[in-house]
């Protein structure tokens, strides 16, 4: 067979893909799997969104879109930007993605050289680094302990600032974590940006509305207006409105990026399905009322996990402010022995164990650049949950 | 620091922005535009196939599915490539993608490093060479000429390729001439194929359910099996079946090139909507009797425009196997001065100068890499085709 490229062996399948599949194949032997694995919530999406793809498809809206985004979705971001933070971003300022993941590929894609560095806190997201490899950039990881609620410290980020600096990213609410920094610790980081005018700001918002407490989060944008001209703000429908399989993601940004996006995707893919655009576009501009049934569910959701979690031996788990993760400490667990005879010596170990022999998924920590956690969706039925949690609990009190 | 990545920075700005611009303030200002620059068919999506994306609403088939698509979707492309072209391939010898573009550009990405050559006969679409420009690859266009109906010579293909040589692109039938190649003038093609182990093979088939007066399109997999563990056969439900809103296109290779593509997939966009697959699924599978009502409609068009375009003086339209394009020469035009007395100096004069005139808007050949003629959709209502060759007629008659 002819070669493949340099570029390919930097990149790999997701490890919460790769634990996803591993569960449906002990499901399909049999096995009573509990999948805690997935990022995507159980419920389904807004009927209003439904009737407006089978309007669409009825209506024979099914040529080719513009590859930026029809205009009634634009029309729609533009005004969802403006309700929930306050910004104003012109048509030509905003783009639409297959999922809010193309439009970080994209501006990765349209913006990084090859040795040009962008600055990743994690725990992060894994794709942000893949990304970041596959232009040949290089990922500067910045560390976030779970002692500062696993989110950045202004300082921690303008150490790891050089010349080559391309971006900082930033995801509020975090994945995996589910940490959100506040507008102050916004406005300290921003502090720091102003410092560096050749770096740009990703604002990475899929999470925004999945916050608890009365958390208010807000957006690197909102937070600091003077330095939106070197800020990109990604969003999708895929979290807030149950979409995942719709794939619609967007974001707004200075027209000179927003056009050089444009043309990456105008080489990826093209327009994105117009069904999806369509039903988005319903999703942002509809009542906003079933998005609080969902945030209420996944509050109640982390209390439960944060409690059941830090019940069981071996295991520490910080109380998050958003999205619908926890992150467990699992370095209590680490050098034991499982029921089974296994050996712990990483979380990745932990990860596998805990499938094998009790039967839940979870992705471990190395696979969000953190290590020794677990990351635990909550985005699971409430009775699933919480016999999945039960048995996170036998397990530890099986280990010797 | 430049915000654009040097990899962007190589792509040719569009060709055809200057008529689109035009064409888009003429009909601004009301006048009567008929455009055969459009790339889709005017047909509306089957409603066998829409009834299939709104029982896929209903059942609420809205999560994300596995990235390279799902298997009912991957097992009936298996069916379709065994059922239309021979070709057996197993559903994970077979990813789907946000149309058949992003096909090309995850198999780009995959196995391109810099400066490996990829052969590209021209006529082509601009997406070829932008797409391996792109993946830091480098573009060799073979010239493929009228006389030879716009095909490829086999001696020519021998010619092109050097030990740099990672990819052989065929689109049959091809965007933007028409000409398509029988099984039998694959063969030399294959031919030289085998004496060079190292090239990949692409054939972009998405045309080929569009082919008239009985001509049976070749696939490289079914003329020449040896070829199919380097061979990636793309298509894609857009032209078929008037689908191109759908964005859903999709590839049979050998595992492990899928597997690569796959990985980038799922670190760009993640899988295609899962709306428009269900709806492919009934496209390949459902009744395929309006793939045939929309071939016949076709044919009489292509018979209309050629006979129509010939009798215009200065232009040479030979009538092609396939697609929904025609692809003639305006040499005769060049030099010449219009009625509105414009000089036509090059096709894009030619193409501009047509449209300021006579309202009917068409790509000119250098935005095909292959300039001195002008590409014609006739995927366009009869009556308006008709009236446009009338124009077309006029616009010559005048040129002095």
């Amino acid at each position: 067979m002819p070669a493949l490229a340099k570029r390919i062996a930097l990149v790999q399948l997701a490890p919460s893909v790769q634990m996803t599949i591993k569960a449906r194949e002990l499901r399909a032997a049999g096995k009573p799997v509990i999948t805690l694995t997935t990022g995507e919530p159980n419920f389904d999406s807004p009927p209003h969104a439904i009737a407006a793809a089978h309007q669409a498809a009825l209506q024979g809206d099914t040529k080719y879109p513009p590859q930026d985004g029809t205009r009634v979705l634009k029309e729609a971001i533009q005004r969802k930007f403006k309700r929930d933070s306050g910004l104003d971003y012109a048509l030509d300022e905003i783009t639409v993605g297959n999922g809010g993941k193309q439009c970080l590929f994209n501006a990765i894609m349209a913006t990084v050289d090859p040795g040009d560095e962008v600055i990743i806190p994690v725990p992060s997201w894994i794709a942000y680094a893949q990304m970041v490899q596959l232009c040949e950039g290089v990922p500067v990881l910045v560390n976030c302990p779970q002692n500062n609620g696993f989110k950045p410290r202004a300082e921690d980020i303008e150490a790891a600032i050089t010349p080559r600096t391309k971006w900082l990213i930033l995801n509020n609410p975090n994945n995996p974590t589910g940490a959100c920094c506040s507008p102050a610790e916004i406005a300290g980081i921003a502090a720091v940006m102003r410092r560096h005018p050749h770096v740009w700001v990703l604002s990475d918002d899929m999470y925004e509305h999945l916050v608890f407490d009365g958390f208010q989060p807000a957006t690197f944008a909102q937070v600091a207006p003077d330095l939106k001209e070197r800020t990109l703000t990604v969003s999708g429908v895929s979290k807030t409105y149950a979409m995942t399989g719709w794939r619609v993601g967007f974001a707004g940004g200075p027209k000179p990026l927003i056009r050089a996006m444009t043309v990456m995707q105008g080489q990826a893919t093209a327009g994105i399905s117009t069904v999806g655009q369509a039903a988005a576009a319903a999703a942002l501009n509809g009542p906003q009322d079933g998005v609080n049934v969902q945030i209420e569910a996944y509050q109640r959701r982390r209390d439960l996990a944060v409690e059941m979690l830090n019940a069981a031996k071996g295991i520490s788990c910080h109380k998050p402010e958003g999205a619908f993760y926890v992150f467990p400490n699992v370095a209590g667990c680490l050098g034991k022995t499982t029921a089974g005879g296994r050996t712990l010596n990483t979380d990745e170990d932990v990860c596998l164990a805990l499938l094998e022999e009790n039967f839940v998924a979870t992705v471990h920590g190395a696979a969000y650049h953190m290590s020794p956690f677990l990351r635990i969706s909550t985005a699971t039925a409430d009775d699933e949950l919480l016999e999945g949690l039960r048995r996170i609990q036998t397990f530890c009190e099986g280990l010797r | 620091m430049s915000l654009t990545a040097e990899r962007l920075d190589r792509i040719q700005p569009s060709l055809t922005i200057a008529i689109s611009t035009v064409a888009r303030g003429m009909i601004a200002e009301g006048k009567n535009v008929i455009s055969l620059s459009q790339g889709e068919p005017d047909f509306d999506t089957p409603r066998n196939i829409k009834d299939a994306a709104i029982r896929a609403l209903e059942n609420g088939e809205t999560k994300y599915t596995d990235v390279s698509g799902t298997q009912v979707l991957r097992r009936a492309v298996a069916t379709k490539f065994a059922r239309d072209s021979g070709i057996e391939y197993k559903p994970e010898e077979i990813i789907i993608s946000t149309g058949a573009k992003q096909v090309l550009f995850n198999a780009m990405l995959a196995t391109l490093n810099a400066g490996d050559e990829v052969i590209i006969p021209s006529p082509c679409w601009v997406s070829y060479p932008d797409i391996v420009t792109l993946a830091d690859g480098k573009p060799v266009l073979v010239p493929c000429g009228q006389n030879n109906g716009f095909k490829l010579r086999a001696e020519d293909l021998e010619a092109a390729i050097t030990p740099k040589t990672r990819w052989f692109m065929l689109n049959n039938p091809c965007n933007p001439t028409g000409a398509a190649y029988s099984a039998e003038e694959l063969k030399p093609i294959c031919e030289v194929l085998m004496r060079h182990p190292h090239v990949w093979v692409l054939t972009d088939d998405i045309y080929d359910k569009l082919t008239y007066d009985g001509f049976k399109p070749g696939t490289i997999v079914a003329v020449e099996p040896r070829l199919k563990d380097r061979t990636l056969t793309v298509h894609g439900v857009s032209k078929s079946y008037a689908m191109t809103g759908w964005r859903i296109g999709f590839a049979g290779g050998p595992v492990a090139l899928i597997k690569a593509m796959d990985k980038l997939q799922s670190q760009s966009t993640s899988n295609p909507n899962s709306i428009a697959q269900a709806a492919a699924v009934e496209a390949l599978l459902g009744q395929q009797d309006t793939v045939e009502a929309m071939r016949k409609v076709f044919e009489q068009r292509r018979d209309l425009v050629v006979e129509m375009l010939n009798q215009a003086p200065g232009i040479n339209c030979s009538k092609p196997e396939g697609a929904f394009y025609v692809y003639p020469s305006i040499h005769g035009c060049i030099g010449k001065t219009s009625a509105g007395g414009k000089l036509i100096k090059d096709d894009e004069a030619f193409a501009l100068t047509l449209l300021a005139e006579e309202g009917v808007a068409t790509v000119h050949g250098a935005a095909f890499c292959y300039p001195g003629y002008i590409r014609i959709s006739y995927a366009n209502a009869t009556d308006e085709l008709h009236e446009a060759c009338v124009r077309i007629q006029r616009f010559c008659q005048g040129l002095h």
